[in-house]
């Protein structure tokens, strides 16, 4: 029984540790390691294997704008974000990315579909209200409208993150941190979102989920 | 043949994890038990009292070696979070080790592989201190026993003490093997003489490779994991080898902690050797197959540190088996599943070239657990259920109970051919901002009332003692005795918690027992009742 074990077990590493993985590796320190290996491998994990995230904890990637995710992994790897999501999962993950694997993380992420999560739930007066918010802003409260620079249709440009069908709740917890804290410094949202009360993040989220075709 | 069957009721203790002394030892499994138990506001109200008068003294023992250890806290973190940089609540949920978020649970399926390459060392260590509510002695009738001196069935109650301390060996070896090795250092470990020394023992270990096939039509993981323990391969944390909260102390130092209180298990506990092969589908359907047998040759490894006499021997490959349905949706993830092992043990200090001498063990379960993970709340409901059927070995079905009716005359009932234990345990948990945390956890055991389980009862002259003052050769455990030869504990644990830094937990539990060993009074036949047993149990816990 010993020696079948014994031979059981070697010859399982020995067929494994033979074989050269590159093409499915999780290492994060090896330059060699493909974009799309590393998107499979690791960060399907959280995001999916297409970007679009099951948890509402983990951000919507599919769809993304390069510039931005470009600019995020960058402040992940350099501690430039300091809000606790960012510097307890990203930061580790990202400190030995190269350029080259961030702009083909960037440009695999970019071109995937982004699909929807279940809207039953979400309440249309509260979309109503958000769908105000994102089209006009609050004039009252000289918040301006977001769709001045996330588009529109909410796709984002350039280093201005896509929004349209975003985990609401992820999007209240951004707003939350832009509010709150220096958590993600270097944009506009601080100013942007101060006069928001909690309601009117919750709508705008709720809209920018349900975000209609 | 008393003798024998003497030997073999020693060796089997309990019907929980019977074979292996050391293991059942370190499980906390000192028996046996019964129905549901409900929370008792009696028992919330004595903890809160309980808690009040010693924390003090607790949190005093507790500041030069927090002051102590800040600096490396602060800076080092344990192997895995140095392999991905990332913090400890990636993988676990919020924060409360050892319970795995799905991404820690992906993190283990795929060989502890994410990452790179560094200094794969770690160290853990549990200080503790416990309080049980009654550390009288129950055999006051018998002469010669202080009232007073709580001796080694209670050594260590009310002192503060460094309970366990584990080295971790762990982390990526290549892109497809990786490997989680605990030993584990006990200051008070029961050595085979009796005697409490320090020991340090082969804990969980884990080897594994493992390879991902994921593309847009499939995403299959799969591997195979080299392990000592069945159950410790799995990712889920109602498995056998992960629900327990804390690393309790042993019982050599405290009894009737948290890890005393039963948990489901498998009958052969741990440090044998098990290969076993799995797959995770489309993050849906798990599967895993595998087959134990003794740790001996090349495989010592994984029982080191345990005496030769001491060691779970199997007889042959022992299959064990897993499968789990699971689903994720929102910030919401369901795992239900169920798992077994058949296993053919042999009864502790008996001959392993007699085929007579192994009995057979059965294990089969369900179990599910519920998270909800959404920052700054997690949320988990665990239940985890396993009936273990022993059909006892021949030559140990061949002596008798060594007990008498309470006339001291006739003999109690004939060995039982097979015993069947129920366990269950249910566990509800709470975390705010990974740093502040609760649960509260009921256990049940149940099963078959029969001799093979008594460990206490009436001598030959009528009477129940531990000492034997008259010579008849015939004696009762004290304080662990089953006088009714049921397997019964119910009760419940109650814990919060809180973690100042990510590698740091200080918690308190309160287990109370409604019903141990069969009875809530007078369980041991020496005066004993269950409520006595009630434990205030606190502990600081830390990793670097």
């Amino acid at each position: 029984m010993h020696k079948t074990m014994v031979m059981l077990a070697v010859a399982a590493i020995a067929l494994v540790s033979g074989c050269s993985n590159i093409e499915r590796s999780r290492n994060l320190a090896n330059p060699e390691v493909s974009a799309k290996t590393l998107a499979a491998q690791v960060c399907s994990n959280c995001h999916g294997l297409d970007g679009n995230s099951t948890s509402p904890a983990f951000p919507r990637l599919a769809g993304q704008q390069v510039d931005y995710i470009v600019s995020q992994l960058n402040n992940f790897r350099d501690h430039q974000r300091i809000d606790p999501p960012g510097y307890q999962y990203m930061w580790g993950l990202s400190r030995h990315l190269s350029d080259e694997q961030i702009a083909g993380l960037a440009d695999y992420y970019s071109k995937q579909t982004v699909r929807r999560d279940p809207t039953e739930s979400l309440d249309a007066k509260q979309i109503a209200t958000g769908k105000s918010i994102f089209e006009n802003g609050l004039p009252e409260e000289a918040v301006i409208a977001c769709s001045a620079c996330h588009g529109p249709t909410g796709q984002g440009m350039a280093a201005f993150p896509r929004l349209a069908l975003q985990h609401s709740d992820y999007l209240i917890k951004q707003l939350d941190i832009f509010q709150n804290t220096q958590g993600r410094p270097g944009t506009p949202m601080e100013t942007v979102t101060h006069p928001l009360t909690g309601p009117d993040k919750a709508a705008v989220a709720a809209y920018l989920q349900a975000f209609p075709d | 043949m008393n003798m024998i069957w003497i030997m073999v009721r020693i060796g089997n203790g309990s019907i929980l994890g019977p074979f292996n002394m050391w293991t059942r030892r370190k499980l906390g499994e000192f028996g046996t038990s019964i129905r549901m138990g409900v929370i008792q506001m009696q028992s919330i109200i004595l903890a809160v009292r309980a808690m009040r008068r010693y924390l003090l003294t607790f949190l005093v023992a507790l500041v030069p070696l927090i002051m102590a250890l800040l600096p490396q806290a602060a800076q080092a973190l344990p192997t895995f979070a140095r392999q991905t940089g990332q913090n400890c609540v990636a993988c676990h949920t919020g924060g409360q080790f050892p319970e795995l978020t799905p991404y820690g649970r992906l993190f283990k399926m795929t060989g502890y592989t994410i990452g790179e390459r560094t200094m794969p060392l770690s160290v853990m260590g549990v200080a503790s201190y416990a309080s049980v509510a009654n550390t009288s002695k129950s055999d006051t009738a018998d002469s010669g026993v202080s009232t007073s001196n709580s001796g080694s069935d209670f050594y260590k109650n009310g002192e503060p003490i460094l309970a366990t301390g584990s080295l971790f060996v762990a982390g990526k070896v290549t892109d497809n093997i990786g490997a989680f090795v605990q030993i584990t250092h006990d200051p008070y470990a029961v050595a085979p003489n009796g005697s409490i020394s320090g020991h340090t023992v082969a804990d969980n270990m884990d080897i594994r490779f493992a390879d991902r096939l994921i593309d847009e039509k499939r995403d299959l993981i799969y591997g195979v994991s080299l392990n000592n323990s069945p159950s410790v391969s799995d990712p889920w944390n109602t498995a056998a080898a992960w629900m327990q909260y804390v690393p309790v102390p042993s019982p050599g130092s405290h009894q009737f902690v948290d890890g005393t209180a039963p948990y489901p298990s498998f009958g052969t506990g741990g440090n044998i050797v098990g290969l076993t092969a799995y797959a995770y589908l489309d993050k849906t359907y798990y599967g895993e197959l595998g087959f134990y047998g003794t740790a001996d040759g090349a495989f010592r490894i994984f029982r080191e540190g345990i005496d030769d006499s001491q060691i779970t021997r199997l007889q042959g490959y022992n299959p064990y088996w897993r499968f789990a349905y699971t689903r994720d949706w929102g910030a919401h993830n369901l795992m239900i599943g169920t798992t077994g092992m058949l296993a053919k043990i042999l009864d502790a200090a008996t001959d392993p070239t007699d085929s007579g001498n192994f009995s057979q063990v059965r294990n089969t379960g369900i179990d599910a657990q519920y998270q909800y993970i959404l920052d700054p709340h997690t949320f988990t409901a665990q239940l985890a259920y396993m009936q273990q059927v022993t059909n006892y070995s021949a030559n140990s079905l061949a002596g008798t109970s060594p007990y008498f009716q309470a006339n001291g005359t006739d003999p109690v009932a004939a060995l039982s051919p097979s015993d069947t234990l129920n366990t269950l345990r249910l566990k509800l948990a709470y975390t705010y901002l990974a740093k502040y945390g609760g649960s509260v956890s009921l256990f049940d055991t149940s099963g078959t009332t029969s001799t093979n389980q008594q460990t206490s009862g009436y001598d030959s002259n009528g009477q129940i003692t531990s000492q034997d003052p008259l010579g008849t050769g015939i004696t009762s455990a004290r304080i662990s005795g089953n006088l009714l030869g049921t397997p019964g504990i119910s009760g419940s644990t109650l814990e919060a918690f809180y973690l100042p830094l990510q590698n740091l937990r200080l918690g308190a539990q309160y287990t109370a027992y409604s019903k141990f060993n069969g009875a809530s009074s007078n369980y041991d036949g020496l005066g004993r009742n269950a409520s006595d047993n009630n434990t205030l149990f606190l502990y600081a816990w830390f990793a670097f």
